[in-house]
């Protein structure tokens, strides 16, 4: 993930512009001060044809139709078929590998083995195999004999946590990849922390409490979360020569480029990594092979032994073992208060598994949100189990720290007896959450939630709940905007017919960067967004970013948008003409049979807002005698800076809003606790939401003139997720008058509290 | 999944038994009984595949879906379950729709068999796949060809459903990006651009 950009230290040469940014609501005139070369930021006055209007994805007809081409429907000629021997048990030491079996299947034609001889968790990479077809493979997989020596182990965060626990690593070992910050965290048994963290410590909290008319204390948990992308990681390998070709179903080629590079010992020169479509990620294809598996790097020995291409695709059972999932949270929330809701001080104490990583911090909203409340200590802890590595899954840690920080204010809000809205708005500091209160509380109609919360309007006070209880909630989420601020190109050509190409390295991962770019390229050239063919997804293309962080469009578009204007410029200059109206007339009179402009992307510079807010609201319908939850209706209100495609920017709302939901009601791993294996590694039992799980989803975008860059673009794939696990839960009190601390929502969880309430 | 009509789990294991277990348990003498036996090596099946006839060399173990993708280059039935639960590999097999990963290719001799490339190409867009187009019915588009073949399906056994029945018709296909509203939107599109005359029964 890019880092932030800090703000920019007095330095080379720049120019100021004066930007008209914010909401056009509330215009904000700023000075904004970009690197030399760069273009004035599109801004509230800007007259823009293209960007945030609604525009179809231009592979959408490729898609529609079966015919576009992901990683995993690649096939070459004389490719292998690839499978992998995974450790089926949460710790042992491996004693003995037998392949003799397998490579004497005919039709087998490379094997590689670990040389690792600890197991660690379930699923982690043996053995594989190429063979001449899939069930050849799959044949010669199980004919490879593993001889284990099984070991204590511990999959249960709680239990983790215990004194004399099965230790996942012994005293003195850390994980492979262990960072400076791990080496030096204070580790006590399987638990490490409190881990360092900026932001997280203001004033003195205890004072702060003290000081409180009103407190809450509670502890909240999420269960580990799985990506599930529907296309499962994988490559295909071929080499010609010393040259590697790698399609990949990756967030980043340039990371599997590099991660190549490094795992075989040879010059990224060499390595080629292709990703035209690809289908899915979350955050679990930013690894050049997975957290939890070196397939990719695997897949190319398997190739370069056998003498021939060969593809590697995880099956769906390995991607929820070792391809990553999102860590467990287990919080404790103390807030206090004023009797007018003046927060005096946010206590967040976490611990989280991210298996036998780290990386389950989750206090990022406690740090980032009701920044005016002068008290505040968060203290976070990694607790190592014996199961898969986690990966970042959209927002990582914030959906959970949410989940603790906003269900702890609608508790605080409940013992103040005051509209949960009303306490936001007392704390709030940003002025566009300002604006996205009133916008959601007028959507979902927030004047009709239960004054009492499980006390229907007109219903005899004191009533049992019965039937269907509706209820509304809402919560709040941030991110921040990151952008890479160098090192990201775009090329631009204009051939002498008119035709226009754009070259980015980068990869489209579903959000519908592919067509953003478009869209930046013909508004600057004046010309319509499918005159224009986008080539991405390609390190031969000028170098692009790992789409993680929400920063891929923020990142790549002002290049993009720079290139398309020094082409424009280039164009002029070659044909002398000062005014262009038709590209295509101006085109035919160029000197040679084609310009070209590759940009750099420019500094990152002041930004309206360094954060992305986001609120959402939610209505849910709770039967009382099944303990079922539904979702009604969800709006979510979110700022992504000015969003370049408002219609695919909104099926990244409705996306992250159905994600939420699915994971506040059903989605969560299990662990048998006898054998430390999971129980669920399939579609049907990791339940994810359906169709007929569906809601009214409203997605509403807060337009921000951001600036930061020359199109305004600020991110938006991660913000929109991380209330909606709150949200629900609130509205789930609100319906009920029962506050269920754990995910997920379930039946059982929501008929015990109402029995605990009757 | 009330849809999949296709194929029942009784054939299934008929015709994976005769293929697979028949020969390891019976051995060759069993086969040689029993004319009907296909295996265990590559058999030449007769396919019927978007109206064209099309021959695949394959084992008899080897799914439709994987005949389909493996063998006859047609990806768009995507491989992600591989045990009925997603829908991402729905084709329809004499105008049902079903998983075809739990079907062998075997079975499909002499069906009719329409895959998603059959329902309309980039250039000539079916009306439901334009619909899907329009109103960004897809976002990382894996899953899109079964929601695409299901949402056919359910059009030409009902081609005017309410919201309700377009959810019940695309119950069997998981999207992970979170695209239904926009599905249910595209399927409605499409049903309300078909002229009432075109119904069929």
């Amino acid at each position: 993930m890019a880092e932030q950009e800090k703000p920019p230290a007095p330095a080379p040469p720049t120019q100021t512009f004066t930007v008209k940014a914010g909401h056009a609501s509330a215009p904000h005139t700023m000075e904004v001060h970009a690197a030399e070369g760069d273009i004035a930021p599109w801004d509230l006055d800007s007259r823009l044809r293209l960007v945030k209007g609604r525009h179809p994805r231009l592979e959408a007809p490729l898609k529609v139709t079966g015919r576009a081409k992901y990683t995993y429907d690649i096939g070459l000629p004389g490719m292998l078929w690839a499978r992998m021997v995974r450790a089926p048990l949460p710790a042992a030491e491996i004693v003995a590998i037998d392949t003799s079996r397998a490579q004497a299947l005919p039709g087998v034609k490379a094997v590689w083995t670990t040389e690792s001889r600890k197991v660690r968790f379930q699923g982690q990479d043996i053995a594989a195999v190429a063979a001449v077809s899939p069930e050849v493979a799959e044949d010669a997989a199980r004919l490879i004999k593993v001889t284990y020596d099984e070991r204590p182990y511990v999959t249960d965060l709680k239990k983790a946590m215990e004194d004399g626990a099965p230790l996942v690593y012994d005293t003195g070992e850390l994980p492979a990849d262990a960072d400076e910050s791990l080496k030096k965290t204070r580790r006590s048994g399987n638990v490490v922390g409190p881990r360092e963290r900026r932001n997280g410590l203001r004033g003195d909290v205890d004072a702060g409490l003290l000081a409180a008319d009103v407190r809450v204390e509670a502890t909240y948990e999420v269960p580990v979360h799985t990506h599930v992308p529907l296309e499962t990681h994988g490559v295909i390998a071929r080499w010609e020569g010393d040259q590697l070709t790698i399609w990949a179903s990756t967030q980043g080629v340039g990371t599997v480029q590099e991660g190549m590079a490094e795992y075989l010992g040879i010059d990224r020169k060499n390595v080629t990594v292709i990703t035209e479509h690809m289908g899915g990620g979350f955050g679990s294809k930013l690894h050049p092979s997975a957290e939890g598996s070196a397939f990719a790097g695997i897949c190319c020995k398997l190739a370069k032994q056998a003498g021939a291409p060969v593809k590697l695709m995880l099956h769906r059972q390995e991607q929820h073992l070792c391809a990553g999932n999102a860590p467990s949270a287990l919080m404790t929330l103390r807030l206090g208060a004023k009797k007018d809701g003046t927060l005096t001080g946010v206590h967040f104490r976490s611990f989280g598994s991210a298996g036998i990583a780290d990386g389950a911090g989750s206090g990022g909203p406690a740090s980032a949100l009701y920044g005016d409340c002068p008290n505040l200590k968060i203290e976070e802890h990694d607790v190592f189990t014996n199961a898969g590595p986690a990966a970042p899954l959209r927002a990582p840690g914030h959906p959970q720290g949410a989940f603790g920080l906003e269900s702890a204010m609608d508790e605080l809000a409940h013992a103040l007896g005051m509209d949960p809205l009303e306490l936001r708005r007392k704390n709030e500091t940003s002025p566009v959450r300002r604006i996205q209160y009133d916008v959601g509380a007028a959507a979902i109609g927030w004047a009709r939630r239960n004054r009492v919360p499980g006390q229907a309007e007109g219903a005899p006070p004191g009533s049992r709940p019965a039937g269907r209880l509706r209820g509304l909630g809402m919560a709040n989420g941030n991110w921040y905007v990151f952008a890479r601020g160098a090192g990201v190109f775009a090329e631009v050509k204009i051939h002498r017919d008119g035709s226009v190409e754009l070259f980015q390295g980068s990869q489209d991962i579903g959000t519908g960067l592919r067509t953003a770019l478009a869209i930046v390229v013909a508004e600057e050239l004046g010309i319509a967004v499918r005159d224009v063919t986008v080539r991405i997804g390609d390190t031969r293309f000028p170098a692009g970013v790992s789409s993680g962080g929400s920063n891929t469009t923020n990142s790549v578009a002002p290049a993009v948008r720079l290139a398309a204007h020094e082409a424009l410029q280039k164009l002029k200059a070659d044909t002398g003409l000062t005014q262009i109206t038709s590209l295509k007339q101006a085109a035919a009179r160029m000197k040679g049979e084609m310009i070209s402009a590759t940009a750099e992307r420019k500094k990152q510079y002041e930004t309206y807002r360094g954060d992305l807010a986001g609120t959402q609201f939610v209505e849910v319908e709770v039967d009382a005698d099944t303990g079922t939850v539904r979702v009604v209706k969800m709006v979510a209100v979110n700022d992504c800076g000015f969003p370049i495609n408002a219609l695919t920017a909104e099926s990244q709302v409705i996306g992250a809003m159905i994600q939420g939901v699915s994971w506040a009601l059903f989605e969560n791993r299990v662990m048998d606790r006898n054998v430390g294996t999971m129980v669920n590694p399939n579609i049907e039992s990791y339940k994810v939401l359906g169709a007929k799980d569906m809601f009214e989803a409203v997605p509403i975008l807060t337009e921000i003139a951001n600036a930061g860059n020359n199109t305004s673009a600020a991110g938006l794939g991660e913000p929109c997720l991380v209330p909606t696990l709150a949200a629900v839960a609130n509205a789930v009190f609100n319906a009920t008058g029962v506050r269920i601390r754990e995910l997920p929502l379930t039946p059982d969880k929501v008929l015990a509290g109402l029995r605990r309430r009757a | 999944m009330a849809e999949r009509r296709g194929v029942s789990r009784r054939t299934f294991l008929k015709t994976a038994g005769v293929g697979a277990a028949a020969t390891t348990v019976a051995g060759a003498g069993a086969r040689a009984a029993s004319p009907a036996v296909l295996g265990p090596d590559p058999v030449a099946l007769a396919l019927k595949v978007n109206g064209e006839a099309r021959t695949v060399t394959v084992e008899p173990r080897v799914t439709l879906l994987r005949a389909l993708r493996n063998h006859l280059d047609l990806t768009g039935a995507k491989e992600i379950c591989e045990r009925g639960s997603c829908g991402g590999c729905t084709v329809l097999l004499d105008g049902q729709p079903v998983a075809s990963c739990l079907m062998l290719a075997a079975d499909a001799e002499g069906r009719e068999l329409t895959t998603v490339e059959g329902l309309g190409s980039p250039e000539h867009l079916s009306p439901l796949q334009a619909a899907f187009v329009e109103c960004d019915a897809l976002q990382c588009g894996f899953c899109t060809p079964g929601f695409v073949v299901s949402g056919t399906a359910l059009l030409r056994r009902n081609p005017h459903p309410t919201l309700e029945e377009v959810k019940d018709g695309l119950a069997g296909n998981v999207c992970r990006c979170g695209t239904y509203p926009r599905v249910f939107e595209a399927v409605l599109k499409a049903a309300a651009a078909a002229p009432a005359a075109k119904r069929r029964s």
